[in-house]
């Protein structure tokens, strides 16, 4: 008998190849390594491909074609995660991009190529979705770079980051989240991954931009055009132009006023009157109570989510109603047409709630941060605090203080955000008995 | 020697092992055509050395003209839901109770409010951008404009006259601001919005009021009985008009009608040629009750 019955097995050491050939399959993985592609951004793709009226075919293959349409023409401006394409009206560095993408190698001594892969990809993903492996386990989830926003910056809040506060972000990290520093790497190193996040987030814009062009303006089985005017005047300048604009558009920074001397603690009796009036503000017309708390604990409003989060909150929301009614509505005494629009929403429907639960992380609120705890995500200088009060922290529902644009007005003036500043600065330190000498100032155990 | 039982463990686990795959399910999202994909590239890398020959859309027409046309709904709108206040109690709803008002018919006449209707396309304005602001405000924890038109140049002053702080967080701008108690402060949009973003007051979470910034300021926003209104419209140029509501069930609250005779698209458009000083009525427009989600 060649092959051994089961019922031989028990008897005879073949069987330790068996579990050796399955072993082996199991630790080949899932077949060949294929080349890095980068993903689609799913959940946006569905959204605008809704469908409306009659189509000629089943909804799937239509949106299947527009959204590869829209694949291979953002492989056209910008190539592939191994193969970077910096068109010269992208404004990217082909050399620094080079240095960051493909698989990890290096061809001279010394000298590393694929950093992005090294250090960025198991959370950020290959495509700067923010939904690398790594990604479902981190609190807060790691940043989407396809839309283009940016907390932690030195411009004006619908303003782009300069190359400086990327490259700040990278080098010290981000406090209080699982963004480690980057510290270690050469300057030339940071320097082309921060201008590897530049073309991820301007291609993520560029694809967002072709479908919501595609949305609104084709109709059916149009195309996409594929010409310079379109897809590099219309489409591609406005976007890299923000970017460009960005290093124009710092905040100014107002004088530190008398009597606030950041040298010294928060509660420093130099920093007391300031830190009262900052106090104050704090309780007033900065707002900051409303949703940090009366004692700051980030406690007051806290059941909203970031923009990023939002999105899929909101999809999930269209999602769910749109299911529930067609569930709800009776097709018996449908016209043939009315049954076909039914049944072509239905399948868009059962398509989209797939993709925002296998294309999206979970959603989750933003607490408002405890400032109790002295950690601050973008960056601990009074600078950086300062920033952060004035324009308000860009996706996240923290508003600014100050004027949202030059010459606009603020909700306090200029100086005054220095002096709420220096009163977040002696929050840790505070301790005024009002909460009770047996429970700490610093909740660490409050989640 | 290996027992039956370890065996079968053992090739248990294995088959578990293979069976579990490689994580999460993600969709199959389609991927690029390389060839495709060379060959646009070398379109879009050749010497632009060739002037753009796609003219400017030829000036067709003189004179001003007027829409106008009432909205009613078909369907059974409901209760507006009472909102859950439970931020600032001692101050929110207390003038009025608050209900939602993202659907709001007229029990008298159905005819649907806050339809925006605005012009897609236009060649020529007729009227400067005013510089005098307009004023965006805010009381009992609501805005005063469930929909709000502005141009873009145009001065917002957006005012606070409520006794508690608010933030006014405008969707698709990055206007993102604290207004104290009883304060305000200006705000000059310099983007157009495509279709009308919601405002919100991330403080009060059940706040929410629609903003639209358009460059030409052809925009009308339906009253309580329905009717809508825009003036000084170009005449003489094929003009498309976009509708929408918050509420409805078509892609990026395109209210789509069934309208052959304007060309109504499931896109929620209509297009219109007007002549010089018409005043066109389009008389009712009836919104089909599954248009609007209840």
């Amino acid at each position: 008998m060649i092959t051994p019955s089961v019922s031989n097995l028990r008897h005879r050491p073949a069987a330790v190849p068996v579990v050796l050939c399955l072993a082996s399959l199991f630790m080949a993985g899932c077949g060949r390594t294929q080349p890095a592609s980068f993903r689609l951004n799913t959940v946006h793709a569905t959204k605008t491909t809704a469908p409306e009226g009659d189509l000629e075919r089943s909804w799937s293959s239509w949106s299947r074609e527009r959204q590869q349409q829209v694949a291979t023409i953002l492989e056209a401006m910008f190539g592939t995660p191994d193969d970077p394409v910096a068109l010269a009206e992208s404004g990217l560095d082909a050399a620094k991009l080079q240095l960051a993408a493909g698989p990890v190698r290096s061809d001279i001594v010394g000298r590393k190529n694929g950093l992005y892969r090294e250090h960025c990809s198991h959370c950020h993903g290959i495509s700067g979705d923010g939904m690398g492996p790594t990604a479902a386990f981190l609190n807060p989830y790691p940043r989407d770079y396809r839309p283009g926003k940016f907390k932690f910056k030195s411009t004006w809040r619908d303003a782009k980051p300069t190359n400086a506060d990327l490259v700040r972000v990278l080098h010290q990290g981000i406090a209080g989240t699982s963004m480690p520093s980057f510290a270690l790497l050469a300057p030339s190193q940071v320097d082309a991954l921060a201008e590897y996040v530049r073309y991820l987030s301007i291609r993520g814009e560029t694809e967002a931009a072709l479908f919501t062009y595609a949305e609104q303006e084709l109709s059916g089985d149009d195309q996409l055009p594929t010409t310079r005017e379109f897809l590099i005047d219309e489409v591609l300048a406005p976007i890299v132009e923000k970017w460009r604009a960005a290093e124009d558009a710092e905040i100014p920074i107002a004088a530190v006023p008398a009597g606030v001397d950041f040298s010294r603690p928060g509660d420093d009796p130099a920093n007391r009157e300031s830190v009262a009036r900052g106090r104050a503000l704090f309780h007033g017309d900065g707002g900051c109570v409303k949703c940090h708390g009366v004692t700051a604990l980030g406690d007051g409003q806290a059941n909203d989510y970031d923009d990023w989060n939002k999105a899929i909150v909101e999809a999930s929301k269209e999602v769910a109603g749109g299911l529930e009614a067609s569930r709800e509505t009776s097709t018996s005494d449908m016209s043939p047409d009315r049954l076909a629009e039914y049944r072509t929403r239905a399948e868009w429907l059962h398509a989209f709630a797939e993709v925002l639960e296998g294309d999206a992380l979970r959603p989750r609120m933003i607490p408002p941060r405890n400032l109790r705890q002295g950690v601050y995500r973008g960056g601990r200088r009074p600078l950086d605090l300062y920033r952060r009060l004035y324009t308000g922290i860009n996706g996240a529902p923290m508003p600014g203080v100050g004027p949202s644009g030059p010459g606009g007005k603020g909700s306090v003036s200029d100086a005054e955000i220095w002096h709420i500043v220096n009163y977040i600065r002696s929050l840790p330190y505070e301790f005024d008995g009002e909460l009770g000498a047996d429970r700490p100032m610093v909740a660490r155990d409050r989640f | 020697m290996m027992t039956s039982s370890r065996l079968v463990v053992a090739l248990a686990l294995s088959a578990l092992a293979v069976a579990a795959g490689c994580g999460p399910q993600r969709t199959s999202a389609p991927v690029a055509d390389a060839a495709a994909a060379a060959t646009i590239r070398e379109g879009l890398v050749a010497a632009s050395s060739a002037p753009s020959v796609a003219g400017e859309d030829v000036v067709a027409g003189s004179g001003w003209a007027s829409l106008k046309g009432r909205f009613v709904f078909a369907g059974d709108p409901g209760q507006p839901a009472a909102l859950m206040i439970d931020k600032d109690t001692e101050v929110c709803g207390k003038v009025a109770k608050l209900f939602d008002r993202s659907l709001r018919v007229d029990a008298a006449t159905k005819g649907l409010a806050d339809v925006v209707v605005f012009v897609r396309k236009s060649s020529r304005v007729k009227n400067p951008v005013s510089e005098t602001p307009l004023v965006f405000d805010q009381k009992n924890c609501e805005f005063l404009s469930p929909v709000f038109v502005a141009r873009v140049g145009q001065p917002l002053d957006i005012r606070n006259s409520d006794p508690v702080g608010h933030n006014t967080n405008i969707d698709g701008t990055s206007f993102n601001q604290l207004i104290p108690a009883g304060q305000g402060t200006t705000y000059k949009p310099d983007t157009e919005m495509g279709v009308p973003k919601a405002v919100t007051c991330n403080i009060h979470p059940w706040m929410k009021a629609y903003m639209i910034l358009r460059k030409d300021g052809y925009v009308a926003v339906s009253a309580t009985d329905g009717t809508f209104e825009i003036a000084d419209l170009p005449a003489g140029e094929p003009l498309e008009f976009q509708v929408w509501h918050a509420r409805s069930t078509g892609p990026s609250g395109a209210v789509g009608l069934q309208r052959p005779d304007l060309n109504w698209t499931p896109k929620g458009r209509f297009q219109v040629t007007l002549q010089a000083d018409e005043s066109k009525d389009l008389g009712t427009l009836e919104v089909p009750a599954g248009a609007i989600g209840t």
